[in-house]
């Protein structure tokens, strides 16, 4: 059963085609990779899934319902959340804040004027439970736009992953970090996003056939290949559009 | 905020609004008390878009004005027996009328903050502005419109004649508004308000529509502002064009600013010290707009966190027990720093005046004479020399009185 599944989308910005008739499903529960070079359209293909782009054509279901073109907002409502590339918080709040807003909207607060926060515990507790999660705890009053990288990305990760929601989408998660930070934070990634679906764009082939169970090879705004990682190791056409070079290179 | 409970601010704040009065019992001194606590409700009104929206408004006198319009007309009203009801309400009307103009304008001046939304809010006031002028039925012309607030049913055999009649209805409102505004800040909404000022893009992606999260903000900063209005349609009886221009606009921005936007109380500083300069210093003298514009710039430039912002900055010396070793270095700055205020002041005030003798501070200036005119000059600039030299010690020792211990080192 496939929990989100694109048709043909298409994507152009004035002349230039991004995305060229991309169609790709993924399975409830499955973690799903997406590697291809710079300028691919892999971030682009993020937009494009959680609605901060339009599409040009072509059709984006998540559990059986069109997304395509629906604001953002109506679209983490369903349940899909996703982080960024570049750091993406709420820097002038504390840590704490940013997790319980997080919070609010799946905790069914949504608008609300009438409900106090400090007597909200439940609420409060589950945000000290993400806290923990990510190992910002000890940070909770911190300002967070005066924390350190790693532990910005921690955040941003706990953002995205707050609200539980099914289908998590992480774009270059572990991107400008330290081989041990990578590696804790792909820990915590396999930790937070158990049972559920995960979509993730990453540069790091280690991280990628260690997570991933399936992958997408994206190039120039097609998926030339998609299966299980010892199949996409052995694909030649992977080989010869990507990995090669990636390998000779490193 | 650390070192205090949340609940004696709060029970301080209404000794303060209860007691104000008693121990300033002057004519002078309660009108000064109406126009502050006014002042404080307008704005933090501002506040819940500036400071805490992220929506940068040149026209936020219009909710201010427009309820302060409906109160008097509502006075009127009263006054024609048309309606039955104690005036004690009347700030109610302003706060009714002050949202639903936040609900039309704000239906499409929301939909995005930054340049467009202070170009909308900036057009929307001078259009309203000047329908007032042209529609002079409603608005009374350059005149305006005024009213009695000494009709309707009494209120406990009250009938409000009396400035601290008024002065005590208000500050029943202003309290209310307060802890509103104040309780508002702790809901979803307002914590969203936050969100999107921080990062508008972002709170889409957890749910939130960036512009109804605006929208909220600002028919909520409407309303409390057309309370204002209300209650300043009661103080004064009377209301014209001039309190919903963008020069109201922009006294309650500088008010909101100089006070300290990040804080909840910034606003009020700001309101308290800017009604201080506005009626006592424009006894003293013809150029207090002028001091006013200075300390503005000083506030932007030194301070941009506001009066709050710098009380503020103290909080870790404070908890540390440090603030003995800033009080040296603070007089060796503040004496000289004072003198060469007060000697820039006396140079303006010279220049400005066309009587021989100026009177400042119990010396009498002789303004023919050039010496006056050299010494003070030459003080002012030991002074600033002074300053400049102290500047240094000071930053010192800020950074000791700061600084953290050895043992609290990780």
């Amino acid at each position: 059963m496939s929990i989100l599944s694109l048709k043909d989308v298409q994507k152009n910005f004035g002349e230039t085609e991004i995305i060229r008739g991309l169609s790709l499903d993924v399975a409830a529960g499955e973690k799903h990779a997406i590697i291809g070079p710079n300028g691919a359209g892999k971030s682009t293909l993020f937009h494009l899934i959680s609605g901060r782009y339009k599409v040009s054509s072509g059709s984006i279901k998540f559990k059986q319902e069109e997304i395509q073109n629906k604001p953002p907002y109506e679209i983490a409502r369903l349940g899909l959340a996703r982080s960024f590339q570049v750091t993406n918080i709420f820097p002038r709040m504390n840590v704490f804040e940013n997790i319980r807003c997080a919070l609010f909207w799946s905790k069914g607060y949504r608008y609300s004027f009438w409900h106090l926060l400090g007597r909200q515990s439940e609420l409060n507790d589950e945000a000290m439970h993400v806290l923990e999660q990510i190992g910002l705890k000890d940070k909770a009053l911190y300002p967070s736009g005066e924390l350190g990288y790693a532990q910005q990305r921690a955040l941003e990760l706990g953002i995205a992953i707050a609200s539980g929601a099914e289908l998590i989408m992480l774009d270059e998660p572990v991107a400008g970090m330290s081989h041990s930070e990578a590696q804790s934070s792909v820990e915590l990634i396999r930790k937070i996003t158990e049972g559920k679906t995960l979509i993730m764009v990453e540069h790091d082939m280690n991280i990628v056939f260690d997570v991933a169970d399936r992958i997408s090879v994206l190039v120039y705004g097609e998926i030339i290949a998609t299966d299980k990682p010892e199949n996409i190791r052995a694909n030649l056409k992977v080989q010869e559009a990507y990995l090669g070079e990636v390998i000779t290179s490193a | 905020m650390l070192l205090l409970k949340k609940s004696s601010i709060w029970i301080a704040f209404l000794i303060a609004l209860v007691t104000l009065p008693q121990l300033f019992d002057s004519i002078l001194a309660v009108s000064i008390l109406n126009q502050m606590t006014i002042a404080i409700v307008f704005a933090l009104s501002y506040n819940m878009l500036l400071g805490q929206g992220g929506m940068l408004s040149f026209g936020h006198a219009v909710y201010f004005g427009l309820g302060g319009f409906l109160s008097v007309h509502a006075l009127l009203l009263i006054e024609y027996e048309t309606m039955v009801f104690s005036i004690l309400w009347i700030p109610l009307i302003g706060g009714l009328f002050g949202l639903l103009a936040g609900l039309f304008i704000g239906s499409f001046s929301t939909h995005k903050a930054g340049t467009v939304f202070a170009m909308i809010s900036l057009g929307i006031g001078e259009l309203i502005a000047a329908s007032s002028l042209i529609f002079s039925s409603f608005f009374g012309g350059e005149a305006g419109i005024s009213g009695d607030r000494t009709f309707g049913p009494l209120f406990f055999g009250i009938d409000f004649a009396q400035n601290l009649e008024i002065y005590y209805l208000a500050a029943f409102w202003v309290f209310l508004a307060t802890l509103f505004m104040y309780l508002f800040t702790q809901t979803p909404a307002g914590r969203m308000a936050n969100a999107v000022r921080d990062n508008p893009e972002r709170a889409e992606f957890i749910g939130y529509s960036a512009r109804r999260v605006r929208f909220i903000s600002f028919c909520a900063a409407g309303m409390f502002a057309g309370i204002a209005g209300g209650l300043f349609a009661l103080n004064y009886e009377f209301i014209t064009e001039e309190n919903l221009n963008a020069a109201t606009s922009g006294r309650v921005l500088l008010m909101a600013y100089i006070g300290g936007l990040g804080y909840f109380i910034g606003p009020i500083i700001g309101a308290v010290v800017l009604t201080l300069m506005n009626s006592l210093l424009s006894n003293y003298s013809e150029l207090w707009m002028l001091y006013l514009g200075i300390m503005f710039l000083l506030t932007v430039m030194f301070l941009p966190r506001g009066f709050a912002g710098f009380i503020m900055m103290h909080q870790v010396a404070w908890v540390r027990g440090n603030m003995k070793m800033l009080i040296k270095p603070y007089t060796l700055t503040g004496v000289p720093a004072a003198l060469f205020a007060l000697c820039t002041i006396a140079l303006i005030e010279m220049s400005h005046t066309e009587e021989e003798v100026f009177h400042f501070l119990g010396l009498e200036l002789n303004t023919a004479s050039s010496a006056t005119w050299i010494i003070t000059t030459v003080i002012a600039a030991a002074a600033f020399y002074a300053v400049r030299k102290s500047l240094h010690q000071l930053s010192e020792a800020w950074d000791t009185a700061n600084a953290i211990p050895k043992e609290e080192r990780a």
